[in-house]
């Protein structure tokens, strides 16, 4: 177990200490803003999550800009969608008496081209790794260190693998190279055990192979080996960290055991820092994590797994395909049981360390909140805990984390548009959804309530 | 009877799932070569003189079937006319609980019914795990269907007239079916026409007399009598003979153009001692066409097409065969096809990794090699998987381009795993292009933009579209499946109107008035 602060005496109330640090990072979260910009997204945003059909026809419609061939393309599908949309608030009644004539459809097309373009420049840091640095640079300064993603296309070619894997080693070198040249933060380069690397890229098992098969696991799982091998050394010899991001609970075995067993091999022994994810919506999360923490008592790999926690980012994918086959959903289905499983994790992760190093991804005040007031009350330090939110989302609290001392990471999506429309209809989804900890936040629930036990 | 829904296919993503399957494969091992008789009524007849063999393996004997000779064919018809009345009399409910009880017991054998098909048909795990899901879904369904039947339509009623309509089951039904849904496709024509009424004679395909073996078992099992239902595993000859023969009322068939329209013509002879009109529900080929929209996601159109047109190496009807891309995405849409395809996995079918197993038979994968060597001369083979095992009928999954469009391997169904992509000025082209060809059984679209989508259900013939998707994979009561023009007589198997092939109406209308008073 990590040395014990001085400074942090147990405590006997975590619930208590939660509320405490809810509130202090509640507090420094910025207030709502009064830019025009922002508040035009929060109505869209608003507007969305009220009515079903709307939510529908905006996210068709981010979806298929990048597709569209031209503006008047674009204002014709616009229309199209608008069409299926029984009450139209006014501004989009307009819209669609503009998609009537050739000049209203080119006016409209631009529009609607230059808010998903605006949409996605909120979640997307860059078009490539090195265009998306002095982002990365300016976080890293303002207190916050980052994962890089690497947006993509489906792969479905072995050329797609190739050029993804490619593109990963290229942000790899990128990402070493820049970050050499940042100011230290103390904060975001050690805890206890050691330093941390300052470049992290996140890899996604699904890009890295066109085989990734649910019925053989087996056979993306060593298509996929063949190119996160020369990845991982890579990353192991210029010092910098590579997660493995979770998919849908298709890829979930080939995706864990993939993980597992590459970094067990010998030339990985002595490094890279590398980790893999764990999602709490899963209802075999906790099995899921006996096996990460068998393995990792049985490993002699010495740079301890990161394991980063998360609620579990395809939850509508997971109770569809469940339903259509006449499965049992794989995934909680009460929204609740969702956050205290993600609690009990958070608890049994922490107390798992130093085999592990822990890292909790969420925008949920109360998860969070739950996550470093458990960390102090069970006598660990604040650098032995990491919190993770995502570009776009997050950035609030990022902030508040940030100014509250806490190592924060941001996950920064890159890529062009095309690669990160998948990617921002699912923030988008997360962002309306009814259920969200941002929309409820958003919605103005009291901080008491936000701040209460799940359930 | 609780309301219809599919049976759950194997959730084959779980480990130990794969492993039950596997054990039901090495428990099935030892009962081969399996024995299939002629069952006619009672009586069982040869177990000998054809054999179905593994296609990834052919040396290797699955079942032993006997063949039915005429004498049979006369002796089953017979035998089904003489258990029709009692069939025939009892309860749509008292069927239905019979065929409920064949489902329970093929549902309880259906790691066995997959691992038979995997070895008779070199069905891949999940396909012939959703084929044993299907043929279950048939009985169940066409159960309820027909106690929903009994019912009959409402018809106007005024005072002092009674008038009833009913549907009234045929009488001899003669099913005929093909090896590649091996027990999925005899179920839905044998269990539509039993929960109807009629007394059923199967001949199925003589690639695959073993699952429909299983299928009559589950039958008789479930309590149809044995002259309700009788196989007669064979080839051709009794297929021709069981439909020529007057004492059959209607013929089933699910297979070639070839053979169904041979079939129509057959059945169209009304000799002077048969009382009756052949009815004939023909389910035959397809040539289906997968549209590509300039605004298509091509993430999603890659796969759907890949897996529609490859998976179990394209022997199904309603497989995609051309892709009819707009140019726009054309050049994207064939550099990642070509890509997809080199990566298809070629196998036996009982490995879990394989989705382009062997094809049924040589003189198939003859037929198919003469295919890819037309599109050689007359266009090109732009992808092919370089290797393919040895030992079994195997066939390079194929994309092909730059045909000439009068091509025969444009215009004729190949049933194997060749796929043909064509380029379209605009959406419009390929709907003419897709309504051209005379078979109209399956087509997809894929578009984002639901004015397209809009015009493509509005003009094209296919009896089954399917957009932003795979275009196989019909669900008995999701998709009511089946093809019009010369790919079918357009029924719909597991439709809520499928078994009004099997019946005939009467109505009934009877005077309530006697001396001016109305006496109902
Ligand atoms: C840095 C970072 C990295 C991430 N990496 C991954 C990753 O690799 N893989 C991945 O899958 N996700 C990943 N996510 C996304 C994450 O899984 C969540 O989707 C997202 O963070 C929202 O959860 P929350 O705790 O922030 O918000 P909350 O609003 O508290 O929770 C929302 C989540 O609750 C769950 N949920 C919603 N409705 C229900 C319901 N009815 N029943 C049960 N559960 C429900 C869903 O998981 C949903 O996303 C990542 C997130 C971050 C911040």
């Amino acid at each position: 177990m990590a040395e014990r602060s001085a400074t942090a005496a147990p405590r006997a109330d975590p619930e208590a200490e939660l509320l405490r640090v809810g509130r202090a990072l509640h507090e420094a979260l910025p207030r709502p803003s009064r830019n025009p910009i922002e508040a035009v997204d929060r109505r869209a945003m608003e507007l969305a999550a009220q009515d079903d059909r709307l939510r529908a026809a905006l996210f068709r419609l981010v979806d298929v800009t990048p597709a569209c061939r031209s503006l008047d393309d674009l204002a014709a599908h616009l229309a199209s969608y608008l069409g299926e949309v029984e009450r139209r608030p006014p501004p989009l009644e307009t819209a669609l008496r503009l998609s009537g004539s050739r000049a209203g459809r080119a006016a409209l097309g631009a529009a609607a081209a230059a808010a998903v373009r605006h949409m996605a420049h909120r979640f997307i840091v860059g078009e490539t790794p090195r265009g998306a640095m002095p982002t990365l640079r300016s976080l890293w300064v303002a207190g916050a260190a980052a994962s890089v993603d690497l947006l993509g296309e489906a792969t479905v070619t072995e050329a797609e693998a190739d050029r993804y894997a490619e593109r990963c080693a290229d942000a790899l070198d990128t990402l070493v190279e820049q970050s050499g040249r940042w100011p230290s933060r103390p904060v975001l380069e050690r805890d206890s055990l050691g330093s941390l690397p300052r470049a992290n890229l996140s890899v996604k098992v699904s890009a890295l192979t066109p085989l990734l098969r649910p019925d053989a696991p087996e056979l993306g799982r060593a298509d996929a080996a063949r190119r996160l091998r020369p990845l991982l050394r890579r990353a192991r010899d210029a010092g910098a960290h590579v997660h493995i991001d979770m998919e849908a609970v298709d890829s979930l075995e080939a995706t864990l055991s993939l993980v597992l067993e590459l970094l067990d091999e010998e030339e990985f022994a002595e490094g890279p820092s590398a980790g893999l994810v764990l999602q709490a919506y899963l209802r075999e999360s906790p099995r899921r994590l006996d096996q990460i923490l068998e393995w990792a008592a049985s490993s002699r790999r010495r740079p301890p797994l990161v394991v980063r926690l998360v609620k579990g980012a395809y939850w509508d994918h997971e109770v569809v395909e469940a339903r259509q086959h006449g499965w049992p959903s794989p995934v909680f289905e009460v929204k609740a049981e969702s956050d205290r499983n993600f609690e009990d994790l958070t608890r049994r992760l922490l107390d798992a360390r130093p085999l592990l190093r822990v890292a909790i991804a969420s925008h949920n005040l109360r998860s969070l909140s739950h996550a470093i007031a458990w960390n102090r009350v069970a006598g660990g330090r604040d650098e032995d805990l990491e919190l993770q939110v995502l570009r776009g989302l997050g950035d609030h609290l990022m902030r508040a984390l940030a100014a509250h001392g806490m190592r924060v990471r941001v996950y920064c999506p890159v890529g062009d548009l095309v690669a990160g429309m998948a990617y921002l209809v699912r923030r988008l989804l997360e962002n309306t959804s009814n259920e969200s900890f941002l929309y409820e936040q958003a919605r103005g629930v009291p901080l008491e309530e936000l701040l209460a036990p799940p359930g | 009877m609780r309301p219809f829904a599919n049976e759950p296919t194997l959730e084959l993503r779980r480990a130990p799932v794969r492993e039950a399957l596997l054990a039901a494969r090495r428990e099935l091992e030892p009962r081969l070569p399996l024995r299939v008789p002629v069952l006619v009524g009672e009586e069982r007849g040869a177990d000998s003189g054809l054999e179905s063999t593994d296609p990834g393996a052919p040396s290797r004997v699955v079942a032993a079937g006997g063949v039915a000779s005429a004498a049979d064919v006369d002796a089953a018809v017979r035998a089904a006319a003489e258990a029709f009345p009692r069939w025939s009399g009892r309860s749509a409910a008292q069927r239905a609980e019979v065929l409920v009880r064949a489902a329970a017991w093929l549902r309880e054998r259906r790691l066995e019914a997959a691992a038979l098909e995997v070895r008779e048909c070199a069905k891949p795990w999940p396909e012939a795990d959703a084929d044993v899901c299907e043929a279950i879904d048939f009985l169940e369904y066409h159960a309820r269907q027909a106690v929903e039947l009994e019912r009959g339509p409402q018809l106007l009623q005024v005072p002092g007239e009674r008038n009833m309509m009913r549907y009234a089951p045929r009488g001899v039904v003669a099913a005929i079916s093909p090896w590649n849904f091996p027990i999925a496709i005899p179920a839905g024509m044998v269990s539509a026409a039993l929960a109807a009424g009629n007394s059923v004679v199967l001949k199925p395909a003589e690639q695959s007399p073993g699952c429909a073996l299983l299928l009559v078992t589950a039958l008789r099992a479930g309590g149809v009598p044995p002259g309700a239902i009788s196989l007669l595993p064979g080839y051709g000859e009794a297929g021709a003979a069981l439909v020529r023969h007057p004492g059959v009322h209607v013929i089933a068939f699910t297979g070639s153009s070839t053979v169904g329209l041979e079939l129509v013509r057959a059945a169209a002879e009304t000799p002077a001692d048969q009382p009756h009109v052949k009815r004939v529900v023909s389910e035959m080929g397809g040539k289906n066409c997968v549209i590509v929209d300039s605004d298509a996601d091509l993430d999603d159109a890659v796969p759907g097409i890949v897996q529609s047109a490859f998976v179990y190496a394209g022997q199904k009807c309603s497989a995609a065969a051309r892709v009819l891309a707009h140019e726009a995405v054309a050049d994207a849409l064939i550099e990642r096809l070509a890509g997809a395809v080199r990566v298809l996995q070629v196998g036996r079918a009982e490995s879990f990794a394989t989705e382009v197993p062997p094809v049924i038979e040589r003189e198939a994968q003859e037929r198919i090699e003469g295919y890819a060597r037309t599109a050689r001369e007359e266009g090109e083979v732009i992808a092919e998987v370089g290797e393919v095992p040895e030992g079994g009928w195997f066939v390079p999954p194929r994309l092909v381009a730059s045909l000439p469009p009068g091509s025969r391997v444009l215009r004729e169904e190949i049933f194997g795993p060749l796929l043909a992509v064509e380029r379209c000025a605009s959406i419009d082209a390929a709907l003419d292009a897709m309504t051209e060809s005379p078979f109209a059984l399956t087509g997809g679209l894929f578009s984002r933009n639901p004015a397209t989508v809009a015009k493509v259900a509005r003009r094209a013939p296919v009896g089954n579209l399917y957009v932003n998707r795979h275009i196989t994979g019909a669900m008995v009561g999701r998709q009511p499946f089946g093809g019009n023009r010369r790919s079918g007589t357009g029924s719909k198997a597991g439709g809520p109107d499928y078994l009004l092939q099997f019946v005939e109406p009467r109505v009934v209308t009877e005077n309530t008035m006697r001396h001016g008073l109305v006496v109902e």
